[in-house]
């Protein structure tokens, strides 16, 4: 049991956590990739750029700026700076239910974004500061995990996580597999960095070797059952800790569940096919993904959060 | 003379006269229970000072112990500037302060349940009536409610302060929603990590029960009814200036924070919106005004209160803390009777004293302040936070014939007191040490009985020679030490 408010704001922290890890991420890999001025690099600074819904090749011709855009643009409300802002602000309203612990780590991540030497840091070594927020946010997800009971709220805080995570991933992947009108990803230099940006590439070596094949790593990042970025990994943990905090609730008539959708979205990663998905293209499988987020999402809020009053009355 | 005294101080110089310092007395001397502190002191130099006083802010900063502060450009948060060095109390000075404290709340407590029920005071006239049902801070709403205990302030904060004869005496009763204890908790952590090996010789007396002991008080309040109380602290948001002290005291109890818009009234229960559908609240700390707590009994523009609340707590099925309307007994006309209230009620001599309050209602007393307007303080007795004040000796000619002539004009509103020196403490300003005025603000807490936390938060005027120790205005904080015995401390 616990206040719905709290657990709103509990699934909020984890959705911008996970964000704005993603986007570190994925501007270190751009950066990183563009020092080399070839079409390949260019390609990867698309990907990153497109994967966060920008096709605007202006800003992909120019990595850097649009790396500190991505970082440190305290207006643009997709940003590390704002996720991060967010993510403390939602800690700030729950500061008695998380750990001094995990609250620490976010507060030190947003004092160090809102610094007013933060840009001037991120200009002198941009992966530096990348990676050491990186590693920050693995210590906060660290010390939720060490030091937080692993009760509702936890579990709360992990939904967000995989669900941002699984979306992340699935935008990632439609981008360089998903339309078969544009050019397929075939370059090993950008399959390299896709694999980076998913924080996969030594994991995809150990399964795979360095064999780098798109079709292996669109079964990789999609059905891998192990590695904790794929999208049937994210929604077999959603649909567990969906399962952990639903314990006392009886569906309400004429509503799915949260855990039932996600346990359906896992059901159909688990028995999808590598030879049917090569023939359809991955296009209608991550509209399913997707989709089927958005409406987890949904029913989450429907289910704990914003129920109507007059259903849960004591009789 | 001089400098055989010099030579005895060891080269400190002499308090200001007429004014009580807490370490050092007149004559130059260390007042026996600082002297463990001031040898350790003296064993560091101002670096490592400064150095301590560096840590102790990013501790804070790192912790979220913050305000915030709303600008123009941007939102920012600071720490409330904490002193490094303790202020310490001996016990025999603590034992005092503790019976009067208490004293003062059984009276105020029972002064508030017999002005919300027979008025008994007001027909016997020791308190005149229309300064009570005049008031404010007056809820008529409260009368004849049953209130558990009698106990309608739970939590008390009065601020105390030490005249230059050393005696500590009470400035004004805070019991509406007084604020402050977090601070009182964190500085003590601080100042634990600070001086450890002072701190264990010394044998202060221990303050971290103050959750337990809140919460056993709150759950004291419907003990009768509801075995097993589920308790709430209620904050108005994360934008309030306290609310990292509202989080703070939820965490240490295992009390949910609640928002007004986490709760709803049914069938006049309290219910709280959880994940699992609705839960029954029975006590609720609130750290929202009374205006604010229900829009359909109070303010009707309140968006931080709960519809209803109000009828739940008239039905008797949930338990409001503070009560409403606790206002009207910290009045500043109202404080100026306290000393009658405690002789009406419990037939004894206060143990602590009020500053010397004049009334500007009475004719005698009002002539007197008119006389004597540039050596007083007047102030208007709704407002609080230094509005509606004058303070005669650093006002200008003008200034006083204006006030004069609102004090002829509405007696009734004012109260006058003379402008007392703080007692001073030495605190760390840059990399030296420098007395600075400072005040008491010790937490009593009041359901089934009375419990005086032993310590206090120790509000500091950062700037010098200022006597506002108000947070908003540049004031800081420092850790009170009070001692369980004043012959082990002494010893070195």
């Amino acid at each position: 049991m616990m206040l719905a408010r709290v657990a709103d704001s509990l699934y909020w922290m984890g959705r911008y956590v996970e964000r704005a890890e993603h986007l570190c991420r994925l501007s270190d890999v751009m950066l990183t990739a563009t020092l080399d001025r070839t079409e390949a690099a260019s390609q990867v600074a698309r990907i990153a750029m497109g994967s966060v819904g920008d096709w605007d090749e202006s800003r992909a011709a120019d990595p850097y700026e649009a790396a500190v855009g991505l970082v440190l643009d305290r207006d643009d409300p997709a940003s590390v700076f704002t996720s991060l802002a967010r993510a403390r602000e939602n800690a700030r309203q729950v500061r008695d239910q998380i750990t001094t612990e995990t609250w620490e780590r976010l507060n030190v991540l947003f004092l160090r974004m809102t610094s007013p030497d933060a840009a001037e840091s991120f200009g002198d070594g941009s992966s530096v500061f990348l990676h050491d927020t990186i590693a920050d946010l693995h210590m906060f997800k660290g010390a939720a995990d060490a030091t937080m009971a692993h009760g509702e709220g936890w579990r709360f805080l992990l939904i967000g996580v995989y669900l941002e995570r699984a979306q992340l991933i699935a935008r990632l992947l439609e981008v360089c597999f998903g339309d078969p009108k544009r050019r397929a990803v075939t370059d090993h230099f950008a399959l390299t960095s896709l694999l980076r940006m998913a924080c996969a590439l030594e994991p995809y070596l150990r399964v795979y070797t360095a064999d780098l094949q798109p079709r292996y790593i669109l079964e990789f990042l999609l059905f891998d059952d192990d590695f904790p970025r794929s999208l049937r990994f994210c929604t077999a943990q959603m649909e567990t800790h969906l399962r952990g905090v639903s314990r006392h609730f009886e569906e309400d008539a004429g509503q799915v569940s949260p855990e039932r959708l996600a346990g359906r979205l896992r059901a159909r990663l688990q028995y999808a096919d590598m030879d049917e998905l090569a023939s359809t293209g991955a296009h209608a499988l991550l509209t399913t993904v997707a989709g089927e987020c958005a409406k987890i999402h949904e029913a989450i809020y429907n289910t704990f959060v914003a129920y109507p009053l007059e259903m849960r009355l004591p009789a | 003379m001089a400098q055989e005294a010099v030579a005895e101080t060891g080269g400190r110089p002499l308090p200001a006269p007429g004014i009580y310092d807490e370490m050092v007395a007149a004559d130059g001397s260390i007042r026996p229970h600082y002297a463990r502190l001031q040898s350790r002191i003296d064993t560091l130099t101002h670096e490592d000072l400064a150095e301590r006083q560096r840590t102790l802010e990013r501790f804070f900063l790192l912790q979220g112990i913050t305000f915030t502060v709303y600008g123009a450009e941007s939102t920012t948060e600071r720490i409330i500037p904490t002193d490094l060095l303790p202020r310490i109390i001996p016990a025999s000075e603590w034992a005092t302060i503790e019976a009067g404290l208490t004293q003062r709340l059984r009276a105020l407590n029972m002064f508030l349940a017999d002005i919300y029920s027979e008025q008994q005071i007001l027909m016997d006239g020791v308190v005149p009536r229309e300064l009570v049902l005049g008031a404010p801070s007056y809820r008529r709403e409260m009368q004849n409610l049953y209130v558990p205990n009698k106990a309608y302030v739970n939590v008390c904060g009065s601020d105390l302060i030490r005249q230059p004869d050393g005696e500590f005496v009470v400035l004004e009763d805070n019991l509406r929603v007084p604020s402050g204890v977090s601070y009182m908790l964190a500085n003590r952590e601080a100042a634990k990590r600070t001086f450890p090996g002072t701190f264990r010789a010394m044998g202060v007396r221990p303050v971290d029960r103050y959750p337990d002991l809140l919460l056993a008080t709150l759950k004291s309040m419907t003990a009768d009814w509801r075995p097993n109380p589920q308790v709430v602290v209620m904050t108005p948001g994360v934008y309030n200036s306290a609310y990292f002290e509202h989080a703070y005291l939820a965490r240490l109890m295992g009390a949910p924070l609640v928002e007004g818009r986490d709760l709803v009234v049914h069938d006049n229960h309290v219910y709280m919106r959880t994940t699992t559908g609705l839960r029954r609240v029975d006590v609720i700390y609130r750290r929202v005004d009374d205006d604010f707590i229900d829009p359909l009994t109070f303010r009707r523009d309140s968006g931080l209160g709960v519809a209803g609340l109000f009828n739940a707590y008239r039905a008797g099925n949930v338990v409001i803390c503070n009560a409403p309307g606790t206002g009207v007994a910290d009045d500043k006309a109202v404080y100026a009777y306290v000393p009658h209230i405690i002789r009406y009620y419990l037939g004894e001599e206060p143990i602590l004293h009020n500053v010397e309050t004049y009334l500007c209602r009475e004719p005698a007393q009002l002539s007197h302040v008119l006389a004597n307007l540039d050596k007083l303080v007047v102030k208007a007795v709704g407002e609080s936070g230094g509005y509606g004040m004058l303070i005669g000796p650093h006002a200008t000619q003008k200034q006083r014939e204006e006030f004069a002539a609102k004090l002829k004009a509405n007696p009734d509103n004012y109260i006058a007191q003379p402008t007392i020196n703080l007692s001073t403490a030495p605190c760390i300003i840059g990399t030296e040490l420098e007395p600075r005025h400072v005040d008491l603000r010790p937490f009593v807490l009041s359901g089934e009985k009375i419990v005086v936390t032993p310590g206090a938060l120790t509000r500091v005027a950062l700037t010098k020679g200022s006597l506002v120790v108000n947070s908003s205005q540049g004031g800081g904080s420092k850790d009170t030490w009070v001692l369980s015995d004043d012959k082990r401390s002494a010893r070195l």
